[in-house]
């Protein structure tokens, strides 16, 4: 056997009735590369939060070279030997490549010798084969160059395991071939790396062994040599899909939103679909792919969106949300703290989107706004006495329930455009809302949603469109719907030459 | 749910304090003698309604989320000049007009550039501030303009109904500024936007549009001032409105809107208004000298204010 460097067995931890991590236990070795699966919410950030000492766990234990640590907080893990690189990179932005290397270290005493650091903050940048100078801003660095100097921030502190969270997620091709190379030299340092990722190709090329999570649970842990990329889909979908989604009725009803030549600099390159009216039409994508930027482009919220769209043979301007709001696209934010409710009370925010429709003799009338607020509220369920609560302190799925009724009782309908639906949704409201949706599309809407979760995707989706950094991959629609096809095309998709062939 | 009550909790303890403050007020107002007299409550009526109309205007610019202007006070001495000057060449109604004119576009294009443009409400109120001085300069080479006897101002002096035509111009503006901000589109839009200016633009709102439309009336509200100024002292110069914009802040402040945005009313500013001005009066009458009527001012104020914030605050 060989010697474990890091040992975690049986560790458990509930946020409240949540069991975020049940009994989970790994080993890994000197000088393994270990990739972590699984889905949104299987417990991979809690795993490493755990290590981190950000949570205590509620049972388990934590080893590092066979001996049991109760590990502190972040500094008395740096301590241990482990160290974060986090999907949010913790650089102070204005401050040098060397200020931000040692910046928080222990190391570093009120009176020290700043040559020292410089000489050892340069050998570690060498290591890494970094090509950018000691002195410069970390704000005019790219974001791989970024994420480079958070690992050599990671070196000099000597840390001997490496948690790297989504490294790739932001990262060009170009990026990613430099990141791997480091992680190789880092392993044949005998520095080991825990490797959180969505994308499975990468567990084949960089990782030497793969563990899946799932609901909070360890399903399976082997080499990548003994495992297919269709055995790792499998465990980590694992389950059966819960009853939680209506049927699907497709209604057909006249005129699309038609997408065509989509343009969002860095982002999205002549993108074009059609949503077709009484039906849900997913983006599914993951961080990167453009997803999230398509569903705020056609709301009109990136303002250097370029190509064309329209609903129903009407153009629609790019770029205001004034005027796709006009054309009757609805948005549905993915963030509701930041761009989906107003700081006011539940009444106001659900004719918020309309309020000069309520007006008597031109001025406003409150009792006409409670009337029509009272009637979005029940027609998406939200409790009519709750109408004079802050919107904030509703819990997620009433917020979200709020947002949906903002956008109901429109005129004539239109399109409405959802990024994560039930993000931060608890499993009741969620079945609620999935039945909302399909409502929708019975009065004739065309829906757009992305959502990272895939199961919620097949659930709803009567057309998915695939995309990968980008690009469109591919487009299923009615039975040809396929959660493995789908996973596959958004994590390490064969190119669109390739597939042509 | 414990979260929920302990705010509770917090609140009726934040308004219990507020009615003590009022109450210890009243009881002060009551035992001074000379204050419930005519003569030092039309001096007060008077002097409050010149900040008072500034104070409703720059609530406009609160609640739609860009803190507060430097420049309104500026605004009242172009306007008050202005209308001295129009009115001694064209008469009274063309004074008003000019004045309002003058007002509403000086407060209106800072308002498109900040609400257009996302510029920094107070650094763009600071260059403006800057400008209208420099550009007032030169027009006037910082003299003082006086209006001609019979110009046709004189009937707008005096009092109705007992009260100061200022006063009176004052509640007028409070009335209209109250029912533009809760009974119009316009006005539930500029509470949209402060309260959210991102969720007003993701529901389709013109947030240029709104804002700009908010300085408008600010600029508006504040030339009122102008032409009061000008009716009141026969003439107009640049030192006009200097200090408006802090005491108009103050009053925004204790009257309880929140200077994030969103929240608050022209009502809540008028009762700022009035509060402030009974404290420097009451200071006044109990003999303190100026700099110490500041300083308790001042005092007061802040504490007002820590207790407002007291009452809003959340995690």
């Amino acid at each position: 056997m060989v010697a474990q460097l890091l040992s975690v067995s049986a560790l458990t931890k509930s946020f409240g009735a949540v069991q975020a991590l049940r009994g989970v236990s790994l080993d890994l070795g000197k000088g393994e590369i270990r990739a972590i699966c699984g889905e949104n919410g299987a417990g991979k950030s809690t795993l490493v939060k755990l290590l981190m000492g950000l949570y205590a766990p509620d049972s388990g234990t934590v080893s590092i070279d066979g001996a049991a640590v109760r590990i502190e907080g972040p500094q008395h893990a740096h301590r241990l030997g482990l160290a974060l690189v986090a999907q949010e990179l913790s650089l102070a932005p204005h401050l040098s490549v060397l200020d931000n290397i040692w910046l928080g270290s222990e190391d570093v005493p009120l009176f020290h010798r700043r040559g020292d650091l410089r000489r050892r903050a340069a050998e570690a940048l060498e290591k890494l084969d970094a090509g950018f100078d000691l002195d410069e801003p970390v704000s005019r660095l790219k974001v791989g160059q970024r994420q480079l100097v958070e690992i050599a921030r990671l070196l000099t502190r000597d840390s001997r395991i490496l948690i790297l969270d989504e490294p790739t997620a932001t990262l060009s091709d170009v990026e990613i071939a430099r990141l791997f190379s480091v992680l190789r030299s880092l392993r044949a340092e005998g520095r080991s790396v825990i490797y959180i990722t969505h994308r499975l190709g990468e567990v084949f090329e960089i990782c030497d062994s793969v563990t899946v999570l799932r609901n909070g649970e360890h399903i399976s842990t082997n080499p990548v040599s003994a495992i297919t990329r269709d055995a790792l889909i499998g465990d980590m979908l694992g389950r059966s899909f819960a009853e939680i989604y209506p049927p699907k009725r497709p209604a057909e009803h006249e005129g699309v939103l038609t997408v065509d030549g989509l343009h969002i600099p860095g982002t999205v390159e002549r993108l074009s679909f059609t949503a077709p009216r009484g039906k849900i039409t997913a983006l599914a994508g993951q961080i990167g792919s453009g997803a999230t930027e398509v569903a705020r482009a056609i709301a009109g919220l990136v303002h250097d969106a370029t190509g064309t769209l329209s609903l129903g043979g009407r153009p629609v301007p790019l770029g205001s949300a004034h005027a796709s709001r006009r054309a009757g696209i609805m948005f549905v934010s993915e963030d509701r703290a930041v761009d989906g409710l107003f700081h006011r009370n539940v009444l106001e925010n659900l004719v918020a989107s309309d309020v000069g429709r309520y007006t008597q003799s031109g001025l406003l009338s409150f009792p006409r706004m409670r009337a029509g607020a009272e009637k979005r509220a029940e027609l998406v369920g939200v409790d009519k006495s709750r109408l004079a609560a802050n919107a904030f302190d509703l819990s997620g799925g009433n917020q979200q329930k709020v947002l949906f009724g903002r956008v109901s009782g429109a005129s004539e309908p239109g399109v409405l455009v959802m990024n994560e639906p039930t993000r931060g949704v608890d499993i009741g409201a969620r079945a609620d809302i999935y039945a909302l949706m399909r409502d929708f599309c019975r009065q004739g809407y065309a829906l757009l949603m992305t959502s990272s979760d895939l199961e919620e995707v097949v659930g709803m989706a009567d057309i998915v469109i695939t995309l990968y950094r980008g690009q469109m991959i591919g487009r299923y629609e009615g039975a040809a719907i396929d959660i493995a096809a789908i996973l596959s095309d958004i994590t390490h998709p064969v190119s669109p030459s390739e597939r042509a062939a | 749910m414990s979260r929920q009550a302990f705010a509770l909790n917090q609140l009726t303890a934040v308004a219990w304090l507020r009615l003590l403050f009022v109450a210890a007020l009243a009881a002060a107002v009551a035992l001074t003698p000379g204050f419930l007299s005519a003569p030092s409550l039309l001096t007060l009526l008077t002097t409050v309604s010149f900040v008072g109309c500034v104070a409703v205007g720059m609530t406009f610019i609160t609640l739609s989320g860009n803190i507060m202007s430097f420049s309104l006070g500026a605004t009242v001495a172009a306007c008050a000049v202005t209308f001295v000057t129009v009115l001694n060449a064209a008469g009274v109604v063309a004074g008003i007009v000019a004045a309002l004119a003058v007002g509403g576009l000086l407060s209106g294009v800072q308002g498109a550039i900040i609400g257009g443009l996302r510029a920094n409400p107070i650094i763009v109120s600071i260059a403006a501030l800057a400008l209208i001085h420099g550009g007032l300069n030169f027009i006037t080479g910082n003299a003082t303009v006086n209006a001609n006897p019979g110009a046709g101002h004189e009937i707008l002096r005096g009092k109705l109904f007992g009260l100061p035509v200022e006063f009176l111009a004052l509640l007028i503006l409070v009335v209209v500024g109250q029912v533009i901000l809760s009974r119009t589109t316009f006005g539930r839009h500029i509470y949209f936007v402060g309260s959210g200016v991102r969720a007003a633009e993701a529901v389709g709102l013109r947030v240029g549009r709104v804002v700009t439309g908010a300085y408008v009336c600010a600029g508006l509200f504040s030339a009122v001032a102008g032409v009061l100024l000008g009716l009141r002292y026969n003439q107009a110069n640049m030192e006009y409105g200097i200090g408006y914009d802090y005491d108009a802040i103050a009053a925004i402040l204790v009257g309880g809107t929140a200077i994030q945005g969103g929240h608050g009313s022209a009502i809540r500013t008028f009762a700022g208004v009035i509060f402030i001005a009974t404290i420097q009066v009451l200071l006044l009458l109990h003999g303190f000298r100026q700099e110490w009527q500041y300083l308790i001012a001042g005092v007061i104020v802040l504490l007002v204010v820590m207790l407002q914030t007291a009452g809003r605050r959340r995690v």
